[in-house]
């Protein structure tokens, strides 16, 4: 497996950056998701990062180092994210609950499958032409695909979401089979709502994706003004299924000897006492004894 | 915490597909089982349980950790899964090998060869009540060496250093096999040095680095070990320790007293392997290896009469220490 990645985030004209990013992978398999915390309600980047390092704690712990069954993970995932969010409220006792999007993607053997909540999107650009994109979980995407609502007065608002008291809806999307030099590209609503598709496509498809990200979220701060939402975005091209090296990332490129690497630092930890502390435990636990017992055989074999 | 000790789990306990049979040691990090599978087959078998940050109750099979203790127990943890990484790759006779590793009962067990023998510490100390001259023929302790260096050279290999080489540690079995146990305090830290927690050393056997915090280890750090070790295959009892040795070093001193006995050439090694300054041991073990199997004539040069008198007096002097050394036979871990 082999991928470029490149990922970058912007504040705009806000005063919090409530939008998290990141990615992780093994030798056969990557994770990439994106958060838009939520304004309107309470700590909307504490959500968007709980929603990011639960996914990734779970990925580690499924991607062994293939994930088996990526749809049924990625769905597993959110809903899990989504009642950490929901927990961490209630063991505050927050009066309204933290909340955000998520979109997330596995890559695997040789094809994507991704999963979407909220207006946070995945786009796919083939040979410079968008291939595919998301629908936003909101009424005015939704009227697009055929629901009515036109009395609603902010057709832009969400029918759902992530931390939310009733439980979310999400799409999911694939396994769609890659080609070489195809684009994944991931963003918060920062980028497309100030950049049409086709601006995006074309900016993402015409360059490699290490300076396409940095234009794309420069024109789209540049397009925002002076009160630009945050903007993020998290974009790779797909090289040829060969042995898998990163040939250009923002921040992790190699494998770990664990053969798990991650940009997502579990930051929020050491807050949440007997929850996804635990869960990163069991899984260094686990994942330790199977290293254990892989080196055990891999020396067997070796004996005379 | 309370002082007593976790208790172990009793006879015909089933833990992952084996019987236990009976506690074999327990230590700082846990307990040793004899265990034997389906088949009859024996092994034994660690069980991570640190006395000082678990509890379990008689009779009971799942440890109790005290919350404000858990971060602790899980770095724990940690090092006990180094110990089965380390010697997962390793397939060496004389290194004991580890063959299954698993989870139950809220911790984990590593299932490792079942050895019959005993340690050398138990032949050092058998022998050396016997109140002979040589606590161990020459012929002896150089092919007992030599076997546990084939073993050494490959845990460095596997940029591993033992740090905790001790005779307790280097076992000798019924048919004749000298093995490394207790990789406990390895670490794979010729590779990584930044990161890294200090281990347990044992006086004696510790090398002068392994006090300090700001110098670098490496294979010479085992070595300075296996030069303490034949130094106490030759006189029964292990030598000072590092700091002692830095304030007045005794040990060319306490030497002489083998000359004659033991060749020239053996004591001159154990001095090399044990120079304080590391730069001056051998730096690997390969050199080492080759020093200890270069077969020439042996050389004894027997002591004057005026050394005899100044060994006289210095045994008058040391006499006075021995009861504190009983205290502490032959290496025990300190923290």
């Amino acid at each position: 497996m082999k991928f470029s990645v490149f990922q970058l985030s912007r504040i705009g004209g806000r005063a919090l950056n409530e939008d998290r990013m990141g990615y992780c992978y093994t030798r056969e398999s990557g994770l990439f998701v994106l958060a838009d915390g939520m304004g309107g309600h309470p700590e909307g980047e504490v959500a968007a990062q709980l929603a990011l390092e639960t996914v990734c704690a779970l990925y580690q712990k499924e991607a062994r180092p293939l994930v088996k069954k990526p749809a049924e993970f990625l769905a597993g995932a959110l809903l899990a994210a989504h009642y950490r969010i929901v927990r961490y409220a209630a063991q505050k006792g927050m009066l309204d609950t933290p909340r955000t999007t998520l979109v997330a993607a596995v890559l695997q053997g040789s094809s994507a499958t991704w999963i979407h909540c909220g207006d946070s999107r995945l786009y796919i650009v083939r040979e410079g032409e968008l291939l595919l994109r998301t629908r936003d979980h909101s009424f005015l995407e939704q009227e697009h695909a055929g629901f009515s609502q036109a009395d609603m007065l902010n057709r832009n608002i969400l029918f759902t979401c992530l931390g939310s008291p009733t439980k979310p809806i999400f799409d999911i999307a694939g396994p769609l089979a890659l080609r070489q030099g195809d684009r994944v590209m991931l963003c918060s609503d920062g980028l497309w709502s100030s950049l049409s598709d086709a601006e995006i496509a074309w900016e993402i498809g015409g360059k490699s994706v290490s300076a396409a990200v940095p234009a794309l979220v420069d024109n789209a701060l540049r397009a925002g003004g002076p009160h630009s939402d945050n903007v993020t975005v998290l974009a790779m091209e797909w090289e040829t299924p060969d042995v898998f090296a990163p040939t250009r990332s923002g921040e992790a490129d190699t494998i770990l000897e664990s053969g798990f690497a991650s940009t997502v630092q579990a930051g929020l930890s050491d807050k949440m006492p007997g929850s996804l502390d635990d869960e990163l435990d069991e899984a260094m636990i686990e994942r330790s004894i199977a290293e254990i017992n892989a080196a055990i055989r891999r020396s067997a074999t070796r004996k005379p | 915490m309370s002082k007593v000790k976790p208790s172990s789990l009793p006879p015909d306990t089933l833990i992952g597909g084996y019987r236990i049979v009976r506690k074999l040691s327990a230590g700082g990090f846990g307990v040793v089982y004899l265990a034997v599978d389906s088949e009859g087959q024996q092994f034994a078998i660690k069980e991570y349980l640190p006395a000082s940050l678990a509890a379990r109750a008689p009779g009971e099979l799942l440890p109790q950790v005290l919350p404000e203790k858990l971060s602790l127990y899980r770095l724990g943890l940690k090092s006990f899964f180094e110990e089965g990484r380390s010697l997962a790759q390793i397939s060496h006779g004389s290194v004991v090998s580890v063959l299954n590793f698993f989870r139950e009962n809220e911790t984990v067990y590593m299932v490792m060869n079942y050895l019959e023998g005993g340690t050398l510490q138990d032949f050092i100390i058998t022998a050396r009540d016997l109140k002979k001259p040589k606590v161990f023929r020459e012929s002896t302790i150089r092919s007992l060496f030599d076997e546990i260096l084939r073993g050494l050279r490959i845990v460095h290999q596997h940029k591993m250093l033992h740090l905790d080489i001790k005779p307790a540690n280097i076992f000798i079995t019924d048919d004749n096999r000298a093995v490394m146990i207790d990789f406990g305090a390895a670490r794979e830290v010729l590779s990584k040095e930044g990161n890294f927690i200090r281990p347990m050393y044992t006086p004696g056997f510790a090398a002068p680095e392994m006090y300090r915090r700001d110098s670098m280890m490496g294979p010479w750090t085992d070595i300075y070990a296996i030069g303490a070790c034949m130094y106490a295959s030759m006189q029964g009892y292990p030598p000072n320790d590092a700091p002692q040795r830095l304030e007045k070093d005794r040990l060319s001193l306490s030497l002489s007293r083998l000359r004659g006995i033991y060749s020239d050439n053996l004591i001159e090694v154990v001095e090399w392997c044990m120079s304080l300054d590391p730069l001056s041991r051998p730096q690997s073990v390969f050199a080492l290896q080759k020093e200890l199997s270069r077969e020439s004539e042996r050389h004894y040069t027997k002591l004057s009469v005026s050394e005899r008198v100044r060994l006289q007096f210095d045994s008058v002097v040391a006499d006075t220490k021995k009861t504190a050394r009983k205290a502490n036979p032959l290496g025990t871990r300190l923290k």
